[in-house]
């Protein structure tokens, strides 16, 4: 299934912050993963690619290391930066599937880009 | 006779650490006695429930309530939840003394040569001891500070007291939100043999610095030549230590009965010693420090 439009620009645009920051890319220059991103509501769905400390948008993979869960303006609204993941993670909104390590690094990846 | 108080740290880390000792402290008689629970939130606030009114004062180990960087304060939910379950007992973790021991702890060290500009030194947790990570900047030694690396596995080392200043403003705000344990090894976590991931850090640094859960869990083969600076030790721990070769361990709180406990610990005595639920001020806290004899204590192992 292709990469769907709101959801694909939103994660679109996370990618471009960590892109362009040395900083982060050397946060992710370990971590090579596919993640896929899935809106319980619309069913639109959207993928990252990470790999040699870089994100890319991509078909949403078919086998995933992480995978989020939400109804699509949630999750369109973490990857812009205008809502925390936190408290939907805590509440259930957000539904994460993943390693603890690598959810962790997620989070730590959009606090450092919107955080503060 | 001496006046008596009991004290009690309750653990959210293995109860395989339990320990109880009896020391004569400032003219009074302290009964400290160290819980743990495994990671176990809930046991631990059903205990601290249980003990609370029974006992002088209640320490948390393995856990923070809140982390001061510099004027700014970062709250930790499950931190205050244990904290609030306790109405009548002064519950604390260790922060009211943490700047002040783990500052003279490197005063100590500079004065004892062991510390000097450009001396490297390797700070594995620094978020939860930000005084001892900016008197260690002060101090003028090359300092890394390994929290996201450690905490977090991202290999990313920070380099300056302002970019950790930094980090603790755009990720603690919402990390003190979550579950303690997603980043702070307890119970089992803290059993589990070492990562060998960031050794390089281990084996360019002459001091290592910083909370032991997480030296240990990263812990390199061989330590030799080098001086540890930590905090709650057991006799094995030192054991470990001193078969890797480390020269030297240092820790903020003195040895009582054989081990070393947390500055939560120390806190506690402090506080059922002269302020109860009432919150220290001003120097008022070192003052007791000093007349506990609590101050920081350097072994040579090797």
């Amino acid at each position: 299934m292709a990469a769907d439009g709101a959801l694909s620009d939103a994660l679109s645009e996370f990618a471009d912050q960590i892109n362009r920051d040395e900083r982060l890319r050397q946060m992710i220059r370990d971590w090579n993963r596919w993640l896929r991103c899935v809106a319980l509501d619309t069913g639109s769905s959207a993928g990252l690619r990470v790999q040699d400390a870089e994100v890319h948008v991509v078909d949403p993979p078919s086998e995933e290391d992480i995978l989020l869960e939400g109804a699509e303006e949630l999750l369109v609204g973490m990857f812009k930066g205008e809502v925390s993941p936190t408290e939907p993670y805590l509440d259930g909104r957000l539904r994460v599937k993943g390693s603890q390590e690598d959810v962790l690094r997620l989070d730590f990846l959009s606090l450092m880009i919107w955080g503060d | 006779m001496n006046r008596s108080l009991e004290v009690v740290s309750v653990s959210l880390g293995s109860a395989r650490r339990d320990h109880e000792v009896t020391v004569e402290r400032g003219g009074v008689t302290f009964h400290v006695a160290r819980r743990g629970t495994d990671g176990d939130l809930h046991r631990a606030e059903h205990m601290i429930q249980t003990l609370d009114g029974t006992v002088d004062a209640i320490g948390l180990g393995g856990i923070d309530i809140s982390l001061r960087v510099r004027d700014c304060v970062y709250v930790l939910a499950d931190g205050v939840r244990l904290q609030t379950a306790a109405k009548v007992t002064p519950v604390v973790d260790g922060a009211g003394v943490k700047d002040t021991l783990e500052r003279s702890a490197v005063t100590r060290l500079v004065a004892d040569g062991v510390l000097a500009p450009g001396t490297s030194v390797l700070c594995v947790s620094a978020l939860d001891r930000f005084g001892m990570a900016e008197a260690l900047a002060e101090a003028g030694c090359k300092v890394v500070y390994g929290d996201l690396m450690f905490a977090a596995g991202i290999p990313y080392p920070v380099t300056t007291a302002d970019e950790l200043a930094e980090l603790a403003k755009k990720l603690l705000p919402q990390l003190g939100k979550l579950p303690f344990h997603m980043f702070y090894p307890t119970g089992d976590e803290q059993n589990r043999p070492p990562d060998p991931r960031f050794a390089s850090y281990y084996e360019e640094a002459e001091v290592v610095a910083g909370d032991f859960h997480f030296i240990r869990r990263y812990l390199p083969e061989r330590l030799h030549g080098k001086t540890v600076l930590t905090n709650t030790t057991t006799a094995e721990d030192v054991a470990l230590l001193t078969e890797r070769g480390a020269t030297r361990l240092v820790t903020t709180t003195p040895v009582l009965s054989g081990r070393t406990f947390g500055t939560n610990v120390v806190e506690a005595m402090a506080r059922a010693y002269a302020f109860g639920r009432e919150e220290p001020s001003g120097n008022a806290l070192a003052d007791v420090l000093q007349t506990l004899a609590i101050a920081p204590e350097v072994r040579v192992l090797s």
